[in-house]
């Protein structure tokens, strides 16, 4: 058989692809399956500086650092290079552009793994391969001839379990040590063939594939895709010959599956044990972060300093009317006081001192209002500099953190592709897979950060239906809070019937959408990897940039937010809109007039909305009905904007003006059914 | 295929599907255990100590004989 192979020499096929990088530093390219211990490895290499974005024109993220004089990419959890999805694509890139290829494989798994690892071999580039997860193979009773493997692949091979960081030190040898593997003769030749026209042997490997996109960069046809199969198969043929050599079962027929991976599928125990993964997962993010934790932060760190402070910084300079309320232990205003300082407090020092004192130690609430415009607009109740700062900092950042902690806890323990497993078949009622029940789940947080988690989801199709549904039926965790307080008040019956009303219109618009647009679900094929324990220091890393990534891309949405209702405030437009909207709210929904200003605050925050009906003494069915449009009507302006950038603007404009339309529709029906 | 049963793949569906499953070495003739049936037909297999969840019509387009 190894006569049909042949170890060739280095040659050079480079081209440039959409990643911005320095020509002259080696770039290494780590590639491998999902959840192999990549991200571990590309931790110990890179060390503190990681450049995180998201790749020319798709949105998958891709991980940059510098190791010594090298350039060190991270690529998606990949199976094979090939185009089937985004992340396929965007590694097929890096690895195009690539000098160096660190595989990853896992040795549990190396009959799936090395079809990757003798991917990259046969696209003639320099491999290196790092075989981790020994200690499990060790627990499985799996012996791996680590030297053989690397006689029969051709390439330099290490074995580690990075996890313990064992073997990890081995890497640089290996990165020096890389270098092209056997090959097939045949497929080499007829490779060499095409390298006149295509100009690289790997992007002749992937034409030879069937990748079209490769094919038309170089102006050629695509083979066929039964050529593709051809070539897997015989691909899959040599690997299994490797691993006959390579691999020993010391113990056969054991069983692999952890009891709890095994109970976590079961239909009757995978519930029950889901009920209870959701019942912490809302007292830890729920109870402690959106309460203890954003209480404090939000109201004493955020409203209470740092916007305290900025705003008579500005009341300094500017004329202002200080008005201070006194409350109670309840929140009720006790007494207030107010105070003009017609040049600023700076001229007027004495007095803004005597203002200060007013709540002697008592609870108290500042607000300034300002004549200037302008400083209204930035600085004022819903100044877009203020309200941003606190809003982003100090009540999006903790509960952000705090969702992305339990998420990448439950990620990393390799829980989420069983729960995808388990309600799959309900998805799919309304168009989705059992993938989406991600960013569902996260929904429940904020909506402006699952939308941009619908970028998992395997079809355009899927993400339409996912993001209306998020956009549309699912509070986020600020409403949630107010939607509660306001429900205990009214009770049980209007409970009830607020749940089933937005549960069945849930259901409603996701099957209405699975039946009306075209295309199919995708069907779930989802590895299930070993349940494990996750490691602390990589779920705080994951965490943290997930959330910096999270705060990057939604902070100047929040901005742009705030900017645009204090405009409206400011021209006027927002009481035109709030007088416009009357006959709907009073006629239709048959609320007070003032549950307008409640709707439009909405606008702003999804929670100033629902807040804005607390005083309004509203029955509890008129609750429900206020609720349920509220729930349903527009969400905040930073999940319009994000889900305006993630869908397009026309597809954006659509579901907004649509859920408005519903919202109002729905809450009316629900109004004239129950009043 | 029933909770708990072996089987050998007969044949797999064609397409990208297809490509997919050679890769993480389901192919014809592989020998495949049932571990977990979900109502609606969701199905969790095993094989070559490997755990991968189908839906169901994904698992329905694939032929496997009992042994």
């Amino acid at each position: 058989m190894s006569e049909a192979l042949i170890q060739h020499k280095p040659h050079k096929h480079l081209r440039t692809e959409a990643i911005p990088t320095d020509p002259l530093k080696t770039k290494i390219v780590l590639v491998g399956n999902p959840n192999v211990g990549k991200s571990v490895v590309f931790n110990y290499l890179s060390g503190l500086y990681v450049d995180v974005s998201n790749f020319p024109g798709t949105t998958v993220e891709v991980s940059k650092a510098t190791y010594l004089h090298y350039e060190l990419y991270d690529t998606p959890g990949i199976y094979g290079v090939s185009s089937f999805n985004d992340e396929e694509r965007v590694a097929r890139d890096i690895i195009l552009n690539g000098d160096i290829i660190l595989n990853i494989v896992d040795a549990v798994h190396l009959e799936r793994d090395l079809f990757l690892t003798q991917q990259l071999i046969d696209m003639g580039k320099r491999v290196g391969l790092i075989v981790n997860m020994l200690d499990e193979a060790k627990r499985q009773r799996v012996a791996i001839d680590l030297h053989r493997l690397e006689e029969e692949l051709g390439i330099p091979v290490v074995g580690t379990i990075a996890t313990k960081k064992k073997g990890l030190e081995g890497i640089h040898e290996l990165i020096v040590q890389a270098r092209e593997g056997k090959q097939s003769r045949s497929l080499h030749a007829e490779l060499h063939g095409m390298l006149s026209t295509v100009g690289s042997q790997s992007e002749a490997m992937l034409v030879l594939e069937g990748d079209e996109v490769v094919a038309k960069r170089h102006g050629v046809a695509a083979a066929d895709v039964s050529r593709r199969e051809e070539i897997y198969i015989d691909r899959r043929n040599r690997v299994n010959k490797v691993l006959q050599r390579v691999v020993t079962d010391i113990e056969t027929g054991k069983r692999i599956a952890s009891v709890f991976g095994r109970w976590s599928v079961n239909p009757i125990l995978g519930f029950p044990i889901l009920a209870v993964i959701l019942y912490a997962l809302y007292f830890f993010v729920g109870v402690f972060v959106a309460q203890d934790v954003v209480n404090f932060t939000e109201t004493t760190i955020g409203r209470n300093f740092v916007e305290f402070h900025i705003k008579s910084w500005v009341a300094q300079h500017a004329a202002t009317l200080v008005t201070v309320d006194i409350l109670d232990a309840d929140g009720e205003v006790t007494e207030t006081g107010s105070f003009r300082f017609d040049e600023g407090t700076r001229n007027d020092y004495d007095r803004w001192a005597a203002v200060r004192d007013f709540p002697q130690g008592r609870d108290a609430e500042f607000t300034f209002t300002y004549d200037n415009p302008w400083l209204t607009l930035f600085f004022g109740e819903f100044g877009a500099v203020t309200m941003t700062l606190t809003y982003l900092l100090f009540l999006l950042l903790p509960l952000v953190l705090g969702f992305y902690f339990a998420l990448s806890i439950l990620e990393d323990s390799g829980y989420l592709p069983r729960l995808a497993t388990l309600v799959d078949r309900m998805l799919r009622y309304i168009g989705l897979n059992g993938r989406a029940v991600i960013p569902l789940i996260l929904g429940f947080g904020c909506v402006t950060m699952a939308t941009i988690t619908t970028r998992l989801l395997g079809s355009q199709r899927e993400k339409t239906i996912a993001t209306t549904i998020l956009q549309l039926a699912i509070p986020c965790s600020a409403q949630l809070g107010v939607i509660a307080a306001l429900l205990a008040t009214a009770g049980m019956v209007a409970t009830l019937i607020y749940t089933a009303v937005i549960f069945s219109f849930l259901v409603l618009v996701g099957s209405v959408m699975n039946r009306s647009l075209p295309g199919e679900t995708s069907p779930l094929l989802i590895d299930l990897p070993r349940m494990r324990l996750p490691q602390l220091d990589n779920v705080v890393k994951k965490t943290l940039y997930k959330t910096w990534f999270f705060m990057k891309e939604a902070s100047p949405w929040f901005f742009v937010g705030a900017l645009t209702v204090g405009i409206l405030q400011v021209t006027g437009a927002l009481v035109w809109i709030m007088d416009a909207m009357e006959p709907l709210v009073v006629n239709w929904l048959q609320l007070p007039r003032e549950a307008a200003t409640a709707f439009v605050m909405g606008l702003v925050r999804r929670d100033f909305g629902a807040a804005g009906l607390y005083h309004l003494g509203l029955d509890p069915f008129q609750t429900v009905a206020a609720l349920v449009t509220i729930t349903l009507f527009v969400p905040c302006v930073a999940s319009l904007m994000v889900m305006l950038k993630e869908r397009g603007p026309r597809e954006g404009m659509i579901i907004w003006v649509g859920s408005l339309i519903l919202a109002l529709t729905i809450g009316g029906l629900v109004s004239q059914a129950l009043i | 295929m029933a909770k708990g049963t072996r089987g050998r793949i007969e044949r797999l569906p064609g397409g990208e599907i297809r490509s997919h499953f050679i890769r993480i070495g389901l192919v014809e003739g592989a020998i495949i255990s049932c571990m977990e049936k979900l109502p609606g037909g969701t199905i969790v297999l095993e094989f070559s100590r490997q755990e991968v969840a189908l839906s169901g019509d994904l698992a329905r387009s694939i032929e496997v004989s009992q042994i």
